[in-house]
């Protein structure tokens, strides 16, 4: 892995935003193909993939293109596993996309999702998953490598976002439920390690863990109602925990809120998602409090889109104005589930910066291939190959529609940088649909989700 | 890919109308057209008025209609062909099976099948035409009349044939019938009031009937249309997203008639392995059904429930792939496997013990040989063939989006059909016969034209006391 290392072992180098990519792009390319060579007989589906592209050594970025994994590939395990408790055969499909061994688990101790998780994880298998409401959750697995990564890679990238040298010196405030999986535990604990004054308490966001079991209850009881195989009872009691889950929430937001106003004085490092971030905003305005009751020095960090929340216009700067955050305390990142590195926004050309061991691999709408010989800034589908991972394959085909531009940036940095006007492609695109032919999907009324 | 725009004419009322004011996206294929500017007015047949159809005759309609019929198969005709020719641009299926399946929809413009259509609707189909008598036995009397509704027919895209029956089934009926087109056909029915146009513009059929497009869901046009004072009735197909829109439009005097969306099955006994012959006849049997449509259509089934051990269903499953395949030949029809379909599929080709995969995903037809149903839903040439130990397992995977279950032998059928019709199916049909149904027979749960009219009373008291 002498290629991978010369680019990943720049993780803390000051310069590693700064790289152009023709500098690096012969280096990346050797290395994503020592990812490859490394890979190929332990990752069935890049197997197949590359079996099925005759693809035995990669020469080329458009070779690279062409066995990127969809992001779909991690949600690709039948749902009837989980239904059914087949632990067995969800180890089988996790060791399809994954690049270790699955160990040998104690399958008879298993009684839900969340107890193969735990298992995989007392093995050094880390699974994340991700939050789908209605459709199925990816599955993404790691390992111990991956997650030391994400432990020293993250709050390095906020560090270069922020401009902020963690200094031990502020009270990290959760202002939204963050799924309890692997990954954000570990970042998690390197943004407390790094930013956390010993002598306050983080404030954790205070509901029940969101973990795996409870991200999927809702996809395994959409399929047991769309079988028939659900009661009205048991809707009934799903309809019940729902409100209390509603309630709790609710409460979580007042306890937060209250935390906030008697934590204005100290400096703070505020986290969340926008939704729950406007949210508790709104109410610390209602409570006679805004920017001059705040530390001019707290900062921010908010992960994810809107993810669908409708939210007035200016939901940025009332949030950014209510908790006094000043620009340039204010840590934006580009990432995604299936990749683990992040792209830091920079504060002068408000753009996101791609370090040397993410490489960008724009395609055209279809996915199907890679843009080529295009200059200035281009738009196109988002994929990447992220170097760093270890336990998967690093190579991502997202939904994301993106704007890149190899030329430095107006903030200096001469890696590809990536415009702030990121969107999915699902969201620009509708479809009205009818025909006669149709799932039983369609007989499945809304729970209440 | 291509960017052409073609343009997609409105019929209102018995007019056609023409312009380019707005263009449209086509589903599925990235495609545009462009249609005329809506004008809702246009497409209202005031209350003040009685259906245009109200006092023509149902055997006058019948003949109209099979004169239309005559017209619209002629290859002479141009509005069919140029309709085609759009549709090559438009539609998923390749031109020769759109053509096939017209040339086949017409067939159902026939005066005995229109006739039967009405027997097997109404007790007394003569209520259509008149105040038809009748007195309790009380002896009180009445006249009961089944009247013209106003109806809007939302069509799906992914059947020519549909727009055929819609028409035929809305002169029936005598109805004022507004159809809103989808985007993946938004040519065939007004090609189809066209032709009957030819033969009589100022006949009240094509007077009664409009055809135009807008984008499902749109609020403007459906929160201004969609009304009581206008219309009685939506005749609407599909599920999901597009029946959502439609139900909160749904209130006193403005009813839903759903066709909902279905998706059909196959069941097959261990007489699959008597011989080779009944190997072969099974196999071919459940291909014609998988393949209705290139499976697009509801009939068409995806899921094949078979009795045998893990051998034998392995040679079915790669005699039936053997056989899609040479079908989706012979039709020219190549479309890409769509990416999530194609991710799961990769997927349990991977698990090789629990799965077996034949064919590949180049989308010229692939099987997979599983022992429980598959999680997303075979199309465009995929069988999911399932293997149980008895048909009693398959049962469960029966529900109420089942549409057709094909059994194979037909001897099977008697054993299983009370459980299937409670576990939500609908129809059960021999094996290979999903296509073809008894003439006059209900669908989806009802029989539609029988659900399509006001049923109106005219009460005469006891007129013959003594």
């Amino acid at each position: 892995m002498d290629f991978v290392k010369r680019l990943t072992s720049l993780v803390q180098d000051p310069t590693r935003y700064d790289l152009a990519h023709t500098a690096i792009a012969e280096v990346q390319l050797r290395a994503i193909d020592e990812r490859f060579q490394h890979n190929k007989s332990r990752i069935k589906l890049l197997a197949k993939r590359a079996d099925d592209a005759g693809i035995e050594q990669i020469n080329s970025f458009e070779e690279a293109a062409r066995i990127l994994f969809p992001h779909t590939a991690y949600k690709s395990y039948p749902e009837s596993f989980l239904l059914g408790s087949k632990w067995e055969k969800l180890s089988r499909w996790l060791a399809t996309v994954g690049a270790d061994t699955i160990p040998d688990l104690d399958y008879a101790d298993i009684h839900d999702v969340d107890d193969w998780v735990a298992q995989l994880e007392a093995r050094g298998v880390y699974v994340s998953c991700s939050s789908g409401t209605t459709g199925k959750s990816a599955m993404l697995i790691a390992n111990a490598e991956d997650m030391n990564w994400c432990r020293v890679e993250a709050v390095a990238a906020y560090s270069w976002g922020s401009g902020i040298v963690p200094a031990k010196d502020r009270r990290m405030m959760g202002l939204a439920p963050v799924a309890s999986v692997a990954r954000n535990r570990v970042t998690g604990e390197s943004y407390i390690e790094a930013l956390q004054d010993p002598t306050t308490e983080p404030f954790t966001y205070p509901v029940p863990p969101i973990t795996v079991g409870s991200l999927t209850k809702m996809v395994v009881l959409r399929k047991k109602i769309a079988e028939g195989s659900a009661t009205p009872n048991e809707l009934a009691d799903f309809e019940r925990t729902s409100a209390e889950r509603q309630a709790s929430l609710a409460k979580a937001a007042e306890i937060a809120v209250q935390e906030m106003i008697d934590s204005r004085h100290q400096k703070l490092h505020v986290t969340g998602m926008w939704a729950s971030l406007y949210d508790i905003a709104k109410r610390v305005r209602d409570a006679g409090f805004s920017a001059s009751d705040f530390n001019p020095e707290n900062s921010i960090y908010v992960g994810g889109g809107l993810k669908g929340a409708a939210l007035p216009e200016n939901y940025r700067e009332f949030v950014y104005e209510t908790f006094n955050i000043a620009p340039e305390r204010n840590y934006q990142n580009y990432s995604m589930q299936e990749l683990q590195s992040g792209m830091p926004r920079c504060q002068k050309g408000m753009r996101y910066h791609l370090p040397p061991w993410v490489v960008p691999l724009i395609l055209d709408k279809s996915g199907d291939n890679l843009l080529t010989g295009q200059s200035g800034e281009y738009e196109g589908r988002a994929a990447f190959f992220d170097l760093s991972l270890n336990g998967r394959w690093g190579g991502v085909i997202s939904g994301d529609k993106v704007a890149i531009d190899f030329r430095p940036c107006a903030c200096g940095a001469k890696s590809p940088s990536i415009r702030d006007n990121i969107a999915r492609f699902s969201d620009i695109e509708g479809d009205d649909k009818i025909g006669c032919a149709g799932t039983v999907d369609a007989y499945v009324r809304g729970i209440n989700d | 890919m291509t960017n052409t725009t073609v343009a997609a004419p409105f019929f209102a009322r018995g007019s056609l109308v023409e312009g380019n004011d707005t263009v449209q996206k086509s589903r599925d294929l990235n495609v545009q057209f462009a249609t005329p500017a809506l004008n809702l007015d246009s497409l209202i047949h005031p209350r003040s008025e009685p259906p245009p159809l109200l006092n023509v005759s149902t055997a006058e309609i019948i003949e109209f209609l099979v004169e239309g019929g005559k017209w619209i198969a002629d290859s002479g005709n141009p509005h069919m062909s140029a309709c085609f020719e759009r549709m090559a641009a438009t539609h998923i299926l390749p031109r020769s099976v759109i053509e096939a399946v017209s040339q086949h929809a017409v067939l159902y413009l026939n005066k005995e099948i229109l006739q039967r259509e009405l027997e097997q609707s109404f007790p007394d189909p003569q209520a259509l035409d008149r105040w038809v008598p009748r007195t309790d036995f009380t002896g009180k009397t009445s006249f009961i009349r089944a009247f013209g509704p106003r109806l809007i027919h939302i069509l799906p895209g992914n059947s020519p044939g549909v727009a055929i029956k819609s028409i035929a089934q809305g002169a029936l009926v005598k109805a004022v019938n507004l159809f809103k087109m989808s985007s993946a056909d938004p040519f065939t029915m007004v090609a189809l009031l066209q032709s009957f146009a030819d033969i009589d513009p100022q006949h009240p059929l094509v007077k009664s009937m409009s055809a135009v497009y807008w984008r499902g869901g749109d609020d403007t046009t459906e929160r201004s249309l969609f009304r009581p004072q206008y219309f009685d009735k939506l005749v609407a197909w599909g599920g999901g997203e597009a029946i959502n829109n439609l139900v909160k439009y749904v209130g006193p005097g403005f009813q839903l008639v759903s066709f909902d969306p279905k998706s059909s099955i196959s069941m097959l006994g261990r007489e699959v392995f008597e011989s080779e012959d009944s190997l072969l006849a099974a196999a071919q049997s459940a291909c014609n059904d998988i393949m209705m449509l290139n499976q697009e259509a509801c009939a068409a089934s995806r899921f094949q429930f078979i009795e045998g051990n893990k051998e034998q269903v392995d040679r079915f499953s790669e005699l039936l792939q053997q056989l899609i395949a040479a079908r989706a030949e012979a039709s020219g029809d190549f479309r890409p496997i769509e990416a999530g379909m194609r991710d799961e599929i990769e997927a349990l080709m991977l698990m090789d013990d629990d799965y077996t995969v034949y064919g590949d995903l180049d989308g010229k037809g692939i099987v997979i040989h599983s022992d429980e149903p598959v999680d997303f839903h075979p199309i465009n040439k995929t069988a999911n063939v399932v293997r149980v130990e008895s048909l009693d397992d398959a049962v469960q995977y029966v529900n109420v989006a089942t549409q057709t279950v094909g059994f194979y032998p037909d001897t099977r059928i008697a054993d299983y059909r009370d459980r299937l019709a409670s576990a939500g199916a609908q129809r059960v049909t021999r094996l290979g016969e999903a296509g073809g149904s008894t003439i006059g027979n209900p669908w989806d749960g009802m029989y539609p034209l029988h659900r399509f009219v006001q049923w109106v009373t005219h009460e005469d008291g006891f007129t013959q006391t003594q």
